[in-house]
């Protein structure tokens, strides 16, 4: 296996903190080395096989595939590591060509999605020990990870004071919502929601295929879409009649351009500036209606004049309008997909609800967003006002943003493997070959 | 999904299995279910294409096999071909909710915090808002054949003529 191959590496990283952080997302694989700021590396979780390939293929951080109908393998579903040979596949590229490690001469730190199932622990331990001799391993769950970067950034906030949070992360496979008490993950109050990125993805797919082209096959250029296109409404009734407007009344309405292969192989938005007219509707109930008619004429003539520029594509473009914020809107309440399940706001109520009264005046105040799912603009207020109605007067309801949701976890993660006890909480090669997988994972307390 | 819908007394002349259809809300709660579980699919056709791989990978090692069991002795036990499937099937990935239902976690006592009790739960509120499957605005009828939103007769036209699944959906 992967141990056969001669340690070309070993010395040039040898001064260098040999903890390797292993953020193993869904969606994004974010790894780097211990005690650094960011991950060296970001890639998809995935073997992908575009077009004009007849093997699927690692991704790699710096060459544009032409991603156009790629089919993808994915090692992870609903989160949970369930293909160990794929992964054993990407990890090994990881390790080798872009990390530059040696995993005999090195610790991991992993993240684990909670309720991580017994046999799915026991082949990722499989993994990590057997098929790379990792020196030892910690597993760490992402709540407690989140906590702890958010606790040593603001050391005399209150997340670090009262040491305990309640940190919601909307991921690409789920939606977990997590009180993290003295960095240890409350594990009885935490709530799931079975919605992430990656069914927003595949519903935003879904309606564009049925209402304008047939884009099933398209997963990257559909993921382009949703991030640079959708956002969460603030008034969901106000927003589907200005969506319903004809003309240049419609606000909401916008033109994606689908990659032709020939000029350019990424879609792109067609007008930026129009697809970020809906924040002028989000301060106020009502926009005033010259100032966004001025607006609204000058973007119609700079459109006149691109269009005219540019080729016509009235093939190769949709236009969106109330997609925009119904994809996202699922998260808020997954009942509108038929779902029946509650929505992100109950779910926090939820899970607070099933902790220790003492603690849940502060964890409404101490809520910290995590998760690339949480990009979409608006996401904190509009949590915030569907939050606030459920939640008791006398308590404050106070949301945190990280600076960056998806590197949240692994520069906790990164934290966690630069402090002095680190070693001492790991399990060892010998202590799994001596103990066995199940009776190890006991000393993580999850 | 919709398990108290308003059945008309009147009896209805359609043939038994139709009947079966129309009566229970069960094939419209299935054919949800798998609308949602098909929102955690990688690729759309990726049943096709996976097993056309696979066969074709499948089938380059049967040649080697059969070219090496030529060239060696016949001592060693041949695989039957029913053994061999069943082989694969072991080794081939399993996917997580047949794994999940591996792990057993009823049987846990109730006070352990397991993957089934992290699951939030269902609403608080039973009210639920119906989109329009057309165009996606505010849907205030329900195809009376597959149960399906549609908010104008535009939509109900379009509808019928591409999507509406009698008895199926």
């Amino acid at each position: 296996m992967y141990s056969n191959k001669p340690c070309t590496y070993a010395s040039s990283f040898s001064d260098m903190s040999n903890v390797v952080v292993l953020d193993n997302g869904g969606g994004l694989i974010k790894a780097g080395h211990g005690g650094e700021r960011d991950p060296a590396v970001i890639i998809p979780n995935c073997l992908y096989r575009p077009l004009s390939s007849k093997k699927f293929i690692h991704p790699s951080p710096t060459t544009t595939e032409d991603l156009t109908s790629a089919a993808v393998r994915r090692p992870i579903d609903r989160g949970y590591l369930i293909n160990t040979d794929l992964q054993r596949d990407i990890w090994a590229h990881l390790f080798s060509s872009l990390l530059h490690v040696t995993p005999s001469a090195s610790s991991l730190l992993l993240t684990e999605p909670l309720f991580t199932l017994p046999s799915i622990q026991r082949a990722t331990d499989e993994l990590v020990f057997e098929d790379f001799n990792f020196k030892s391993l910690f597993v760490a769950d992402s709540p407690s990870l989140v906590h702890l970067y958010e606790a040593s950034r603001r050391p005399y906030g209150l997340v670090s004071k009262a040491q305990c949070s309640l940190v919601v992360d909307c991921g690409f496979s789920f939606t977990h919502a997590a009180p993290v008490f003295q960095n240890f993950t409350v594990n009885y109050a935490v709530k799931r929601i079975d919605l992430g990125g990656k069914a927003l993805t595949n519903y935003l797919k879904e309606l564009v295929s049925y209402r304008a082209i047939n884009v099933m096959d398209e997963t990257f250029i559909i993921d382009d879409v949703k991030e640079k296109l959708c956002f969460v409404s603030l008034d969901v009734a106000r927003d589907l009649q200005i969506a319903r407007k004809r003309g240049k009344d419609n606000l909401l309405r916008c033109t994606y351009v689908l990659p032709d292969g020939v000029t350019h192989t990424k879609g792109f938005v067609k007008d930026p500036d129009a697809a970020k007219k809906y924040l002028s509707l989000s301060d106020g109930s009502l926009p005033k209606p010259l100032e966004t008619e001025k607006d609204v004429g000058q973007t119609e003539v700079t459109n006149a004049t691109r269009d005219r520029k540019r080729i016509d594509l009235t093939k190769n473009e949709f236009d969106l309008t109330n997609e925009r914020f119904l994809v996202p809107e699922m998260i808020f309440q997954p009942a509108d997909l038929g779902m029946n399940e509650a929505g992100l706001a109950e779910c926090i109520v939820r899970s607070v609800n099933s902790c220790q009264s003492y603690l849940q005046s502060v964890l409404y105040e101490s809520i910290i967003l995590t998760g690339g799912s949480t990009l979409f603009p608006c996401f904190a207020e509009r949590l915030e006002r569907e939050l606030r109605p459920l939640v008791p007067d006398n308590y404050q309801v106070k949301i945190t943003t990280q600076e960056d949701p998806i590197l949240g976890v692994w520069r906790g993660g990164s934290l966690l493997a630069s402090s002095p006890d680190f070693e001492a909480m790991c399990v060892t090669k010998a202590d799994y070959e001596e103990l066995g997988s199940a009776r190890c994972r006991r000393r993580f307390f999850h | 999904m919709e398990d108290e819908r308003r059945m008309s007394t009147r009896t209805r002349k359609v043939a038994p299995k139709m009947a079966a259809a129309l009566a229970s809300a069960d094939n419209r709660t299935q054919a949800a279910l798998a609308r949602l579980e098909a929102l955690e699919n990688d690729n759309a056709g990726i049943e096709t294409v996976e097993i056309n791989d696979d066969d074709d990978e499948a089938s380059l090692d049967d040649d080697e096999e059969g070219y090496t069991q030529k060239r060696h002795s016949k001592g060693t036990k041949r695989k039957t071909r029913q053994a061999k499937a069943l082989e694969d099937a072991r080794k081939a990935p399993r996917s997580f909710l047949e794994l999940l239902h591996e792990a057993n976690l009823e049987s846990l006592p109730p006070h352990v915090p397991s993957y089934l009790k992290a699951a939030v739960g269902p609403p608080s509120s039973t009210s639920r808002r119906y989109f329009c499957t057309v165009c996606g605005f505010a849907a205030s009828y329900t195809c009376v054949k597959c149960g399906m939103r549609f908010c104008c007769i535009r939509c109900q036209n379009i509808h019928n003529d591409t999507r509406c699944l009698k008895f199926v959906a």
